[in-house]
């Protein structure tokens, strides 16, 4: 089980939350990873599948990209309280929620992994928007390290 | 915050170490998590028995036994020297049946890491994981809060399977009796496909897990039969998802080499080859390994014909994975080598630029060693060399071949010396200064092979004496002395004496592709490749760890590199480049006489090289009224602002933004709307014209075509379009474009069609559109170190290589020297800092790559004058038209500021 990175940004690239778990990077490193996984994410069709071979920069042939693309998050919760957010919700909603991970895992289990870490997120903040990761960045990252622990998968399902 | 190496970490270890042993589950979890995260060494090493019997212990709770599972991964990962992993086997072998699933699956993790380093000692994880899943999936021993979407304990089941993959299948019978009762019972529960996408990926998780280990047990058994129809139904199957999985599965599947399964894949080989097509690069991906690896003798002349047709509308990202496989491919599996010379010079045809210099050494290689094949590739190279749409790369292989064997086929038609000699000296003007100079020395060779030629040769060399490029200079001159040396030749016929055969190697290509795969966390199980490349890998392993072990017990440093029996160690391409460039210096006599020669090459005068590197004095910043009075073009006079007349939709505006932009609209109106998506690549482009019907009725005999000049670009149509858009839909044509020389602006979309209004059918419409393919679009930019740009301005000096032009603005005010610089690097040209000191001005540099008239180096300087408002721009080029229009296109784009 080794996850190398989990990343969470929006639809123009802002970072919402950055997790590294391999070796110490520098910053501007991170910054070019970041840039290069959202070149080769947001790119592609939502009908495409869910998982990326990962490009030079970021470890090679061994490493996949599995990502998640919410379009807009409430449209998968409940749908009694989308009013709340409405207005806001068309330039803060949607988010794409990125595993990296090496050749050895379940790619579907780490799919899984990211639907239970977006169940989680909501039901800590009630129906999670960007801005609950912008505001209460805090929360997000111990809600995470609960989940993933020095990259490896704690608690599935 | 606190790095693992920082002193801080140190102090902890205490804090950390109470925090662990202490009653409090809530303590002892946040110093699992912290130890998890950030443990150096020191830490690691002293709070690893601590961890160890937090997981063992048993009175604690589920929760911390889990956490501690995978903090014992985490350090085994970092630091598995520490690792006490054999003593401890049966401890945590024990812990893998924790009636908590939770933990039960941290364990399952840890064990997988460990057993893959540690085999024998684990091996008691087989018994335990077969039993654990039979209670589970058999005898549905769990409560039912473990139960996700119908599916118990999902993850755990997968951790169980890819663990059984770490090892051979179990000895004991009725183990063994179990567990193919737990793969049948799976396999036959998941046919049909619930709705919900989470249980949909649970299943197929759990699903292709157990195929993965059918395989690994026994590729030949009756359950991986079944498998094989559940796969073929997942590849056309509509979600993605699954169908990359499932190439990804039968790609092991292929891996194993096992007659029945490639057979069975080999039904599937048209649905596999339109995979290859599909909208996701990583299902084309997949594909592209699957065909790879099921390839064999029988299906290698269809899989590679279907990969090169495939090859020319490939994506760029994927395309030098193809070259390389397909050339493997051809290698390993051709039955006859004039097939292997077709293949790879047609590889070399269609996707020159991405044949690396490994695939055309090993043609070479190839065709030095075979003498059957020697004459056939000579005589098809030469065929090749002649067709005006050769890549440099078929010069090199032909530079090569022809040097050497080019007197076998001198007494056929059309091959004789002087044919065989003007084929390749027509493409020398356009190669780049390597391959000039590896044809020197082929041109030095036909001097020895045919006397009757001489006379031009020398000719050339005489010609090159004085070149700027050292490097052909230094060879002219020697081979030039060679061959007028008074001696009867004698010399020369030892310099050019037939290379000879090289020694059997290992293929270069094969250790390439091994190389690109990485090292992971989690060894593979398999790899891409047919059953040989699986058991060739496992083969250098052994000897490679063979080495390791000798070499350690010899107590040297250096490793000796793998020699598999028979083979000889890979020299490395560059050697051989140098052996084929030079001719091999064999006496010393002879390389005494090199040496004299290029001692006396000293004193020549030398091109102007040595000339002192000077800043180029900042022009003049302000133009003076003078100039003002007769070269100024004034932009905000000649051209009226266009863009306000029709609310900025008419098709020179939208031409004027894809003059820069890579994709846009080129016209549209009230019934049609023509689109158009480009993407280039040094001198070649693909162009996507898209016709979207935007009226009600259907648009009818609709013909397009680019008009250029065909002297300049060649455009080649790669996909035709239909003649009959009906309304509301959109289709699309595809080109090829490659740059010849220079291509000036005026290429056209001639468009014709007729639009239904309703009452006639049939209203005739013609357009014709300008098309941006422009001599910018094939620029790449360069960066070059400030002295360097210095030094080839000053090369390359006035006009008429230099193009000047001062100008004003439109809109009758410069901008500011960021948005210059934006419009220099949407134009190709990349911007070099440190040039210049002034902050107005921009610098900036490409290559403009054509097929015919090669590559060319482009220097471009923008300045602005804020006070006159006016900018001067000065273009230098090694070429002069390029000059010219690149200084056109780049005034008319600052000029109007698009």
């Amino acid at each position: 089980m080794a996850i190398k990175a989990t990343l969470i940004f929006n639809n123009t690239g802002k970072p919402r939350l950055m997790q590294w778990y391999q070796q110490q990077m520098d910053v501007r490193t991170q910054q070019q990873t970041l840039k290069e996984i959202f070149r080769l994410v947001s790119n592609r069709p939502d009908s495409a599948c869910n998982f990326l071979e990962g490009s030079q920069l970021i470890g090679g042939n061994d490493t996949k990209i599995i990502y998640r693309h919410y379009a807009s998050m409430d449209l998968y919760f409940s749908k009694s309280v989308k009013i709340r957010i409405s207005e806001i919700k068309q330039f803060f909603s949607a988010l794409y929620f990125v595993f990296v991970v090496d050749s050895s895992e379940s790619e579907l289990g780490i799919l899984d992994l990211i639907q239970v870490l977006v169940e989680v997120l909501d039901k800590a903040f009630v129906n999670v928007c960007e801005l609950d990761l912008i505001f209460r960045p805090d929360d997000v990252s111990s809600i995470l390290s609960e989940i993933v622990s020095g990259g490896m998968g704690l608690s599935f399902a | 915050m606190l790095g693992e190496n920082e002193e801080l970490s140190r102090l902890i270890i205490n804090c950390l170490s109470r925090d662990l042993q202490g009653n409090s589950e809530i303590f002892a979890c946040l110093a699992l998590h912290a130890i998890a995260n950030i443990s150096g060494r020191e830490m690691a090493t002293s709070l690893l028995n601590e961890v160890q019997q937090l997981l063992v212990s048993g009175s604690h709770t589920s929760f911390v036994r889990k956490k501690a599972a995978l903090c014992l991964l985490r350090l085994f990962r970092k630091f598995p020297e520490i690792f006490e992993a054999i003593d401890w086997a049966p401890k945590i072998l024990y812990m893998m049946d924790d009636r908590d699933f939770g933990t039960a699956l941290g364990v399952a993790s840890l064990v997988t890491a460990l057993a893959q380093v540690y085999p024998e000692a684990y091996y008691g994880a087989v018994t335990k994981a077969v039993n654990r899943l039979h209670k589970i999936v058999i005898e549905k021993d769990f409560t039912s809060e473990y139960v996700y979407y119908k599916i118990a304990v999902p993850w755990l089941q997968v951790k169980l399977l890819r663990l059984l993959q770490y090892f051979p299948g179990p000895a004991d019978l009725q183990v063994f009796r179990r567990l193919n009762d737990v793969l049948a019972y799976i396999i036959s529960h998941s046919a049909e496909v619930p709705k919900n996408v989470q249980h949909n990926n649970a299943q197929n998780a759990i699903l292709f897990e157990a195929i993965n280990l059918c395989i690994h047990l026994d590729p030949a058994s009756e359950l991986v039969d079944q498998t094989l129809g559940l796969l073929s139904n997942f590849i056309i199957a509509k979600e993605t998802n699954s169908r990359y999985l499932a190439l990804e599965t039968m790609c092991h599947l292929a891996a194993t080499g096992a007659r029945n399964c490639l057979d069975s894949l080999r039904v599937n080989q048209d649905t596999i080859v339109a995979s290859l097509k599909d909208k996701d690069i990583s299902v084309r991906r997949r594909a592209l390994d699957l065909l790879y690896s099921m390839c064999d003798q029988n299906n290698v002349r269809v899989i590679v014909a279907e990969l090169l047709q495939y090859l020319p509308i490939a994506d760029f990202a994927i395309r030098e994975e193809m070259v390389l496989k397909i050339a493997i491919l051809t290698e390993k599996f051709a039955m006859e080598y004039s097939w292997y010379v077709d293949v790879v010079l047609q590889l070399i045809t269609v996707a020159g630029e991405f044949v690396s210099d490994d695939i055309w050494f090993r043609v070479v290689q190839i065709i030095t060693n075979n003498e059957v094949l020697q004459e056939y590739a000579v005589a098809t190279i030469l065929t090749a060399l002649r067709s005006p749409t050769c890549h440099e790369t078929t010069v090199k292989v032909g530079g090569c071949v022809l040097g050497e064997y080019g007197h076998l086929i001198a007494n056929m038609p059309g091959c004789a010396p002087i044919d065989q000699f003007t084929a390749l000296h027509t493409k020398f003007p356009i190669c780049s200064v390597q391959t000039r100079a590896l044809l020197l020395t082929t041109y030095v060779k036909f001097m020895n092979l045919f006397p009757e030629i001489k006379g031009e040769i020398i000719a050339v060399f005489k010609q090159h004496q004085s070149v700027l490029d050292v490097e052909l200079q230094q060879r002219a001159n020697e081979y030039l002395r060679l061959a007028t040396r008074d001696d009867g030749d004698e010399l020369l016929q030892t310099v050019c004496e037939e290379m000879p055969a090289y020694p059997e190697r290992e293929s270069a290509l094969l250790l390439k592709l091994n190389q690109k795969i990485a090292d992971t966390e989690d060894k593979r199980t398999w790899i891409i490749g047919g059953k040989d490349a699986n058991t060739e890998v496992a083969k250098a392993k052994a000897i490679r760890d063979a080495a390791i072990a000798a070499a350690g017990g010899a107590g040297t440093n250096g490793v000796p590199r793998p020699v598999a029996a028979g083979k000889g160690l890979l020299k490395t391409f560059e050697d051989k480049l140098q052996e084929s460039n030079n001719p091999p210096a064999g006496s010393t006599e002879e390389a005494d006489l090199l040496k004299a020669i290029e001692l006396s090459k000293l004193d020549m005068p030398d091109g102007g090289l040595s000339e002192t590197i000077q800043k180029p004095t900042t022009p003049a910043a302000a133009p003076t009224v003078d100039a003002l009075g007769a070269g100024v073009i004034d932009y905000s006079l000649a051209k009226p602002v266009v863009k306000a007349l029709s609310g900025g939709m008419d098709d020179s505006t939208l031409y004027s933004r894809l003059v820069t932009a890579a994709n846009g609209l080129l016209h549209r109106d009230a019934n049609l709307e023509i689109g158009l998506k480009t993407e280039y690549r040094e001198h070649i482009g693909r162009i996507a014209i898209f016709f979207g019907n935007r009226s009600s009725h259907a648009i009818t005999s609709l013909a397009a075509e680019i008009q250029a000049d065909p002297k300049q670009v060649r455009v080649t149509l790669l996909q035709p379009l239909p003649s009959i858009i009906p309304p509301g839909t959109q289709l699309h044509q595809i080109y090829k474009v490659e740059c010849l020389g220079v291509c000036d602006p005026l290429s056209l979309l001639n468009v014709a069609c007729a639009i239904g209004d309703g009452i006639s059918l049939n209203v005739p419409v013609n357009l014709s559109l300008r098309l941006p393919i422009l001599l910018t679009k094939f620029v790449t930019p360069i960066q070059l170190p400030a002295n360097d740009f210095f030094q080839r301005w000053k090369q390359i000096g006035g006009p008429p290589r230099e193009s000047q032009a001062v100008f004003r603005p439109a809109s009758g005010t410069v901008v500011a020297t960021s948005d210059l610089a934006k419009i220099i690097t949407s134009l190709g040209l990349g911007i070099i800092k440190y040039v210049d000191d002034s902050p107005l001005s921009v610098v900036g540099a490409g290559i403009f790559n054509a097929s015919e008239l090669g590559k060319v180096g482009c220097m471009v300087r923008l300045e602005k004058n804020e006070q006159y408002e006016m900018y001067r721009l000065t273009v230098r080029t090694t070429n002069e038209i390029v000059s010219d229009v690149l200084r056109a296109q780049i005034e008319e784009c600052v000029a109007l500021h698009i």
